[in-house]
């Protein structure tokens, strides 16, 4: 089963704000629930992956991966955020916020009485101050694009841009992208200073660190006056970097939740009647046909990319390598980003494949001189080499270290000469434009000029200079559809993040305990429920 | 004496430096650490802020001067990942992989010593067939094989132990066994074969001639001088468990300096696995120094002869 549900319309009209803010207010718990609800109790532990770094403790140095929101989520708030099935304008810090027309400015209205761990009160200061010294990724932006940021009053805080800034509400309340939303104790941080505050961080978030070993362990407590129920007492996050050790521990109760199931651990959890297996939908995978617009290239002739994505049978690769829990997905950019397009499932077709291979002058096909996929997937490499020999293209696997790779998918048509294939995989945040952005465009950061289609790019280019909504949306799918039309890339599928849960956690379903469709993990931390 | 103090000290000190330029160079053969800090799709200006930060866009001549300046004053580095000195993350792991190279070394020495004893005594009998069987399964079962399977019997299906992680004595026993099961094989075998060599020589046979009972010419004149050797290289295998017990600590999740440094690799984090192994080598440089000191003052041949 996967998240259905995502905001229908993201284009960020004044009314839409304003109509949003009201929303918000609607959404609002009452302040001090915690206080006055029921008392949080007993205790979780989740067994992470890897290990625990504490940079990621510090909102100020958000690295831009899908990683640090896992604990940002816990410790710290920001002034909105993804939450739920809210992609990035979920009401935290801030009740209500409204968004100029000409996206020129932004204001944000802080709630009444919120605190940080330590009893100081969040103002406008405090977030004035973390937007102004924000550092981590996205701050080149941030900064370039800010004029101002003034306080109104005690509870009131506007951001001014130097130009209308149509992505700032998008990028600034998505955890996975940057931490320029996040707000923290502005006294406090400059009191002890960077390395200070990823020892012992304060935050305003449901959880406050009661201790911390480095990569190893960090233990919180529920915060008494945040601003929602917190239901659990303690909350231990383990770094379990061995997967096997980590289902053990599900099995023995020594966690509650697990990250990072392992295909060959699939069933032992699934078979197990205590436990719960949460297949999360994470990032998409596609191959990319390199230099596919050079008339010398085999992939040029549109038939043959098309008899590529005919030939690749995506259902096995979904059953092999995420237990068909993942999603045979029509599009590469996840739909989980502003203007990601929906694209039904793509067809698998032999017979029509070797025909339209027959039809572009390749009855025997060709010989690819390699089929590179993202490190650590090559299985998922392997499978495509063998499918691709069903209509003749005959493939090897190119294997590289990650880092390798990521290094040389920056590197252009030089460095990959020949004919080859590659197979991609991301998850990014925020909005389809980052996709494109970074693998399709022109000099891409991912793309260099391996990709070039002229056409697209000047759509692009009006789509970044536009301020008119509909006309955004309209131009992101064009551009999204055209991709898809003519095959420029192959969707493969978007893969499941294999977790798990243990019997003492309340949950009907796995989607109860991760309902934010945004992300991987499991918040917002102080929704999760022990039983009884 | 001294001058022989003098020169292995040098020794030693070209042998560091040429660790130091070894690992500094390594870990860079490895490629730029930078792009494992970001996920894919990170835009270009924030990598190159990312390594400006780090000093990796200066030269590699630069970079091994800044980095042996560093060392020299006593400072490690900052570590890439965790944005802590690496000293620091380096002590506060020290006692729990000191807690286990310890346990793991007094059951290699429960385990080992008195089966290569037994085996030295009881020579081709039944003894030192099954104590022939424990070396080679010690010595040829992987680690994390044994790892994993102790914690699906004990853990999973019997529910004595706890999975992993540290928290009490219990925590202990299986990454201890796991770890102290190689080193006892491999003192196993050593201590057989010293006692064995120490056995035929020619004042064991003058004390068995004395009529001295077999107990006490094995106890007192045999097992006495064949722990010499098995000493050494417990004391070495020590430091090894103290530094390099990574695939046990993964597998157990114990918070180790292996862990440590298998995470320093995995990241690409090149000051922490800099910082690591000039620590393991100057630990292991200085258990030799020591030893070969120790053996020139009982031994003057030995410094004569060096």
């Amino acid at each position: 089963m996967e998240h259905n549900s995502r905001r229908s319309a993201i284009a960020l009209t004044r009314r839409d704000m304003l109509a949003g803010g009201a929303a918000m207010l609607a959404q609002l718990p009452a302040l001090g629930a915690t206080s006055a609800g029921a008392a949080p109790i007993g205790a979780m532990t989740l067994a992470w992956h890897t290990a625990m770094a504490p940079r990621w403790l510090d909102p100020q140095e958000h690295d831009g991966t899908a990683t640090p929101d896992n604990f940002l989520m816990a410790l710290h708030d920001a002034l909105i955020k993804n939450s739920g099935t809210t992609l990035f304008d979920h009401p935290a810090l801030a009740e209500r916020y409204e968004f100029a027309k000409d996206a020129k400015s932004a204001t944000f209205w802080l709630r009444e009485g919120i605190k940080f761990h330590n009893g100081e009160p969040v103002t406008p200061e405090d977030v004035k101050f973390s937007y102004e010294s924000y550092r981590g990724a996205l701050a080149s932006v941030f900064k370039a694009k800010t004029e101002a940021v003034d306080i109104v009053d005690r509870r009131t805080i506007r951001f001014h841009f130097k130009e209308p800034f149509l992505d700032f509400l998008l990028l600034f309340g998505s955890s996975n992208v940057t931490g320029a939303g996040w707000v923290v104790p502005a006294k406090y941080y400059q009191q002890v200073g960077p390395d200070g505050f990823k020892r012992k961080p304060i935050g305003a978030g449901p959880y406050k660190l009661a201790s911390q070993q480095a990569g190893i362990k960090l233990e919180f407590e529920a915060f008494e006056h945040y601003y929602r129920p917190v239901h659990i007492k303690h909350f231990t996050m383990l770094a379990v970097p061995e997967a096997a050790t980590r289902v053990a521990m599900l099995e023995r109760g020594e966690a509650d939740l697990v990250y990072g199931v392992p295909g060959e651990l699939i069933d032992r959890v699934k078979k197990n009647t205590k436990l719960m297996l949460a297949p999360v939908l994470s990032g998409s995978f596609w191959l990319e046909l390199v230099g596919f617009q050079d008339p010398k290239s085999p992939f040029h002739d549109k038939r043959v990319r098309q008899a590529i994505s005919l030939a690749v049978d995506r259902a096995a690769i979904n059953e092999a390598e995420a237990a068909g829990l993942g999603k045979i997905s029509g599009n590469w950019i996840n739909n989980d980003v502003q203007y990601g397009l929906e694209w039904p499932e793509l067809e698998h077709n032999l017979d029509k494949a070797r025909q339209l291979m027959r039809e572009a002058g390749h009855p025997n096909g060709f010989t690819v001189d390699w089929l590179t996929p993202l490190a650590p997937f090559y299985a998922r490499g392997e499978r495509l080499v063998s499918q691709l020999q069903a209509i003749g293209i005959r493939a090897k696997l190119q294997v590289m270290e990650r880092g390798v790779f990521l290094q040389r998918t920056q590197t252009g048509k030089q460095q990959w000469p020949g004919v080859q294939i590659i197979m991609h995989g991301a998850r990014i945040g925020g909005t389809w434009s980052n996709w494109y952005e970074s693998f399709f465009k022109c000099g891409g950061f991912n793309a260099a000029d391996r990709l070039c289609v002229a056409e697209l790019d000047a759509k692009n280019a009006r789509y970044q200079a536009s301020i008119d909504h509909a006309e955004r949306k309209q131009l992101a799918e064009d551009i999204q559809r055209t991709i898809l039309e003519n095959h420029y890339l192959v969707p493969v599928f978007r893969h499941a993040f294999m977790c798990g849960i243990g019997p003492r956690i309340a949950a009907q379903k796995w989607q109860d305990v991760w309902p934010t469709i945004t992300t991987g993990y499991a918040y917002p931390w102080e929704d999760i429920k022990l039983k009884g | 004496m001294r001058q022989f103090i003098i020169r292995r000290t040098c020794y030693s000190i070209i042998t560091l430096l040429i660790l130091s330029l070894t690992i500094f160079s390594v870990v860079r053969l490895t490629g730029d650490p930078v792009t494992l800090m970001a996920e894919p799709g990170a835009r270009a200006e924030d990598l190159a802020r990312v390594r400006t930060q780090w000093g990796l866009d200066h030269s590699w001549p630069v970079q091994y001067a800044h980095f042996v300046q560093n060392i020299l004053a006593g400072n490690l580095g900052i570590s890439f990942n965790y944005r802590m000195p690496v000293s620091e993350l380096y002590f506060e792991r020290l006692p729990n992989s000191l807690q286990l190279a310890l346990a793991a070394t007094l059951l290699s020495f429960l385990i080992g010593i008195p089966a290569g004893l037994l085996s030295a005594v009881r020579v081709d009998g039944a003894w030192d067939q099954a104590g022939k069987v424990v070396a080679l399964l010690g010595l040829s079962i992987p680690g994390f094989w044994l790892g994993l399977v102790l914690i699906l019997v004990f853990s999973v299906y019997l529910e004595w132990l706890p999975t992993g992680g540290k928290n009490d004595w219990r925590n202990l026993v299986m990454p201890s066994l796991a770890l102290g099961w190689y080193f006892a094989a491999s003192l196993l075998r050593l201590t057989r074969s010293s006692m064995l060599e120490v056995m035929r020589s020619e004042y064991i046979k003058l004390a068995r001639l004395k009529g001295l009972p077999g107990y006490v010419v094995i106890a007192k004149h045999g097992f006495k001088n064949a722990l010499v050797p098995v000493l050494t290289l417990a004391g070495v295998n020590l430091v090894v468990m103290v530094n390099a017990a990574v695939i046990i600590e993964v597998v157990f999740a114990w918070p180790g300096i292996g862990r440590l440094l298998f995470e320093g690799i995995f990241q690409r984090d090149f000051p922490l696995v800099q910082g690591v192994v000039v620590l393991a080598g100057i630990m292991i440089v200085f258990v030799n120094l020591l030893i070969d000191i120790l053996y020139a003052y009982i031994d003057p041949r030995i410094r004569l002869t060096r």
